[in-house]
């Protein structure tokens, strides 16, 4: 039990990592509301990223930038820079999950999932119609 | 928004900030930063113009058909980066390799093609950036 | 001149697409122009694949292409072998139909012209992503490409001017966004646990470590199963499917079930048999889950697929079905099992195309979408009414259509282990799928017609659907170069 404590502690930003992951993943699953879905796989990401940017990294380990000193312990850059890629993709799923969900809203009037779901039967009757 | 001090404020910062961005596009290669934050505070320069001055304004100086160019050829850009390797018959995207001289590290030039890549990446996330808050800010009338 | 190409032709087929994908909303006034510019790509890109899979085949093509001359611990490489250009091969001959079909047609399903083009821009940059997810050796690289073809994918769903499709795309994105998560995850524990994202290095390394750390190996397995397969549409996870394809213009439903979920597949392949061995997932049983997913989604999605209504759902549904074959397929663990999967692949590609299309040409000439309203077709719109009829044939299994070949070596790969429950199935599932394509020709040609005016479509669509007909009846007949590609591709991945 101490040394699984321990090992929690040493290595505790994989502790949060998992949280963020899950809460994410529970948000996008149980909540109703569109933005709350996107901020839950936000949120989840968030997770992935702090998973990858905490493998990368040393205690006390520097910057990476080169410098003339050979005792320097640097940290794994890599992982950062791939982060940033994905951190981008997110912004761009972001932006455009926000601008499907003005569409939505101005066809049903609302950005309740559930509500949508028992209107769609009607939209659809409507535009055959029409 | 109609406040005098607000106007007077931004029209004097505007300029510094997109010059601070393309310092920052520009030394992507060699110092943190790069352009992708480059880009996005120049676009910061130009979304500040449209909330303050309106949207009306900001699009006749910077119209429509100017962002669709800059989003294309930004890319594009980098394509053809990308291909200067390959006409001197090494891989693609090579710098080194395709006899490009990367001169004392430290310096702008230390980068080679990336310095130029990233010019064309800066531009393109600029333009992506300004067209998202446009359309967005159209949403809204 | 020729040599550079030959050298660098994998980057070409890659930025092919994308660099038209930039040039034409900048021409996006002039449809004229952009519809040449996408059949000259089509056809540069056809001539191209032809020329990697000749070289391939011949060997006059090193396999690893290096980004930027850099070596491959170091550097992004791009593995140029069998099943990378069996996938471009396939994609090439599904996009050319799809541009010829696209001609002219489509801004009554889209909403305006200048739609059009971020349409076509779209379904240029999921090429390039698909190109990309054939050719990449890196692991960090399939998850943006990855990312490019779903939010491309979302796109295209959500381009259709209809009430109904920002919710299907919002849906698909939601989903499938969650899957990417699941996929990054997946390549985080392996990239800790191995510390390479280069395929081979992470191989090798992986082999050796996985004793010590074998629970991490079997969750990193099970989130890139569960990521890829959402993107994939494996059977439990495959909700978000029926409406995104059915409610996608024409052209687009084509694509999606034809290839972008291939390419999900084609990654999941490269991560399951390249990084991790075979042995490795039967170890961890996850082949098992593969299998039993595979079997329940050919039985129930088939019997989903015989209550819908509408065409394109039921053809949707059918999707999900096809695809629990290549699970299946991939679950076997043998040589003929896998070159069955490949080949199926390529067939179902060609045969969901040919359908989709010709079944999106009957709905909006006609105006009609469920199957009943379509009675006594085939006498208005007869070359669009064969294509279906010969694109079901061939779904259904029969002999001398592209589908039978694929079957029957699922079949033998599943009597070659010994597996007679999936034998079954796979021929339980010919039948159901004749169950739902048939009544459709049924009541197209043997019902009184209540459909007053209806005509073929004009030259270039009827081009597109006699091309993807032909090559339905010629996958059947002589199968030889693709079969013997997928043979290659599966011995490829099975022996280490």
């Amino acid at each position: 039990m101490r040394i699984l404590l321990e090992k929690l502690l040493i290595n505790y930003p994989f502790f949060f990592a998992i949280i963020l992951f899950v809460m994410g993943a529970f948000t996008v699953l149980t909540r109703s509301n569109l933005f709350k879905k996107l901020i839950g796989i936000n949120i989840m990401e968030g997770g992935i990223f702090l998973f990858f940017v905490a493998a990368g990294n040393i205690k006390g380990g520097a910057v990476p930038i080169l410098v003339d000193n050979p005792g320097v312990t640097y940290i794994n850059p890599l992982t950062s820079a791939l982060m940033l890629t994905g951190i981008v993709v997110s912004v761009s799923v972001t932006a455009f999950a926000l601008a499907l969900i003005v569409r939505i809203y101005k066809i049903y009037g609302t950005t309740d999932a559930r509500r949508i779901a028992e209107m769609r039967k009607e939209v659809k009757e409507r535009c055959q119609q029409s | 928004m109609r406040d005098f001090v607000l106007k007077r404020v931004v029209a004097v910062i505007i300029p510094f900030i997109s010059l601070y961005g393309f310092y920052v596009i520009l030394h992507g290669a060699i110092s943190p930063g790069g352009s992708f934050a480059g880009g996005i505070i120049v676009a910061l320069s130009v979304i500040a113009f449209a909330t303050i001055f309106g949207l009306d304004r900001a699009k006749e100086k910077l119209p429509e058909k100017i962002l669709v160019w800059t989003d294309s050829y930004g890319t594009l850009w980098y394509v053809l980066m990308g291909l200067v390797g390959i006409v001197k018959g090494v891989p693609f995207l090579s710098n080194r390799l395709a006899g490009i001289n990367l001169g004392v590290p430290g310096t702008l030039s230390a980068g080679g093609l990336i310095a130029l890549i990233g010019i064309g990446v800066g531009i393109r996330v600029a333009s992506t950036m300004i067209t998202l808050f446009f359309t967005m800010m159209e949403e809204e009338k | 001149m020729p040599a550079v190409i030959t050298a660098n032709l994998p980057v070409f087929l890659i930025i092919l697409p994308l660099i038209a994908a930039f040039i034409l909303p900048t021409i996006a006034r002039r449809q004229r122009l952009q519809e040449n510019l996408l059949l000259v790509v089509g056809s540069l890109g056809l001539l191209g694949a032809g020329y990697l899979v000749y070289l391939v085949m011949h060997g006059g093509i090193s396999s690893v292409y290096q980004m930027g001359g850099w070596p491959a611990p170091w550097g992004i490489e791009l593995q140029v072998d069998n099943l990378a250009s069996f996938f471009l091969l396939v994609v090439a001959l599904i996009i050319l139909p799809v541009f010829l079909y696209s001609r002219r047609n489509m801004a009554e399903e889209v909403g305006s012209r200048e739609k059009v083009a971020r349409f076509y821009v779209l379904i240029l940059l999921l090429i390039g992503a698909l190109a990309g997810m054939a050719l990449t050796n890196d692991l960090f690289n399939v998850y943006v490409l990855v990312e490019v073809a779903t939010i491309s994918c979302v796109g295209l769903v959500s381009s259709r001017n209809h009430p109904l499709s920002a919710e299907a795309a919002f849906r698909y994105l939601i989903l499938a966004t969650f899957g990417s998560a699941l996929i990054l995850g997946g390549i985080g524990f392996i990239y800790i646990i191995t510390g390479h994202l280069n395929m081979g290095f992470a191989a090798q390394e992986l082999v050796q470590v996985w004793q010590y750390r074998p629970h991490v190996v079997w969750m990193a397995l099970i989130f890139l199963l569960a990521g890829f397969g959402i993107k994939a549409a494996l059977f439990p996870l495959h909700l978000w499917l029926p409406d995104a394809h059915s409610i996608a213009p024409t052209p687009a439903s084509a694509l999606l079930s034809g290839l972008a979920v291939k390419g999900y597949l084609i990654c999941l392949f490269k991560f399951f048999y390249r990084v991790a061995v075979p042995f490795l997932l039967q170890e961890l049983a996850i082949d098992k889950i593969m299998k039993w997913a595979g079997l329940l989604g050919i039985v129930l999605a088939s019997l989903m697929a015989i209550r819908q209504d509408e065409l394109k759902r039921r053809l949707a549904f059918s999707t999900v079905a096809q695809i629990g074959y290549l699970f299946l397929g991939a679950s076997l663990m043998n040589t003929r099992g896998l070159s069955g999967t490949f080949f199926y692949l390529a067939s179902h590609a060609v045969i969901k195309s040919a359908l989709f299309l010709s079944a999106g040409m009957m709905i909006s000439v006609t105006g009609k979408k469920k199957v009943s309203q379509l009675a006594g077709i085939g006498k208005k719109m007869p070359v669009t009414t064969a294509v279906f009829t010969i694109a079901s044939l061939g779904l259904v299994g029969v002999p001398l259509f592209s589908g039978f070949v694929g079957k029957w070596y699922l079949l033998l790969g599943a009597l070659d282990s010994g597996d007679f429950l999936s034998a079954l199935v796979i021929i339980a599932g010919s039948v159901l799928c004749a169950a739902y394509l048939f009544p459709v020709v049924r009541l197209a040609y043997f019902e009184p017609a209540e459909i007053k005016e209806a005509q073929d479509p004009g030259i270039p669509q009827k081009l597109a659907l006699v091309f993807l007909a032909v090559l339905v009846v010629l996958l059947g007949v002589m199968p030889g170069i693709v079969l013997e590609l997928a043979n290659r591709a599966a011995l490829d991945l099975l022996t280490p």
